[in-house]
């Protein structure tokens, strides 16, 4: 049982030792801090899911079908994207804090804001052309 | 690996430990909400719509799961100056959102739901 646990705990720095490329464990706090700015971005991803998701379920009878799907689109869109480069985010922070390197750029912040601004234009654009 | 309980949990005056394990769990109940409004398409779209909802519930109870020993491996870390990333549960965290943005995509996109 204990070989068992020893074993797989092994397997898997194992695993984190080929995804970190070396270098030296930075302090604790560090490595918690970049867990809980990657849990901030993956909670604005799902935000986002959840808005599209539910603009494309909930508003039948409020927006017509277009809006709706272009709507829950860029949503959705910008859910995968921010959803999937948190993860290489959080993974490329880590592997700067190793090697005592200055972290990467924050890209996905302007992303977020690209993104949330042409959903807001698109949203505006469709308002003014609805017929009363 | 010896008995992570000998170290006092508020041995960092930062909280990290704790602060990272409401993160986690703050995370869950976003998950869990992401999967429940698929359920509204129930109707529509039928038992596709179990996919996401079967994803989230899982994520939310495995991040449950290892909730304490999380939070013991944080404190231990803190306390003896080395900590191994977490980056399983951030990985399948990552993943799960992925997938669940995707199906949504392509439950939009791809699944005409019948008429109303």
């Amino acid at each position: 049982m204990k070989i068992d646990t020893e074993e797989r705990e092994e397997s898997r720095s194992r695993i984190s030792a080929w995804i970190l490329q070396g270098g030296n464990e930075p302090d604790p706090r560090f490595t918690l801090a970049n867990e809980r700015t990657f849990l901030a971005w993956i909670r604005t991803s799902l935000a986002l899911v959840t808005g599209g998701v539910a603009v494309e379920a909930f508003m039948a009878d409020l927006f017509g079908p277009e809006l709706r799907k272009t709507v829950s689109i860029l949503l959705l869109t910008t859910a995968l994207l921010i959803g999937s480069s948190s993860f290489f985010r959080y993974v490329g922070v880590e592997r700067a804090m190793r090697h005592k390197q200055p972290l990467p750029l924050p890209w996905i912040a302007p992303l977020l804001s690209a993104c949330a601004a042409v959903a807001a234009v698109a949203m505006v654009l469709f308002v003014l052309a609805r017929p009363n | 690996m010896s008995g992570p309980q000998c170290w006092d949990s508020h041995a960092d005056p930062g909280l990290q430990p704790e602060r990272t394990e409401l993160a986690w769990g703050r995370t869950s109940l976003s998950i869990l909400a992401a999967g429940a409004v698929f359920v509204r398409w129930m109707t529509m779209h039928g038992l596709l719509v179990g996919i996401p909802v079967v994803v989230s519930v899982l994520l939310a109870t495995m991040v449950g799961i290892t909730r304490k020993h999380r939070f013991h491996q944080a404190v231990r870390g803190v306390h003896i100056e080395r900590l191994q990333p977490n980056i399983g549960t951030v990985a399948a965290t990552a993943a799960t959102a992925v997938v669940l943005s995707l199906l949504g995509i392509f439950i939009v996109l791809f699944v005409p739901s019948e008429p109303r």
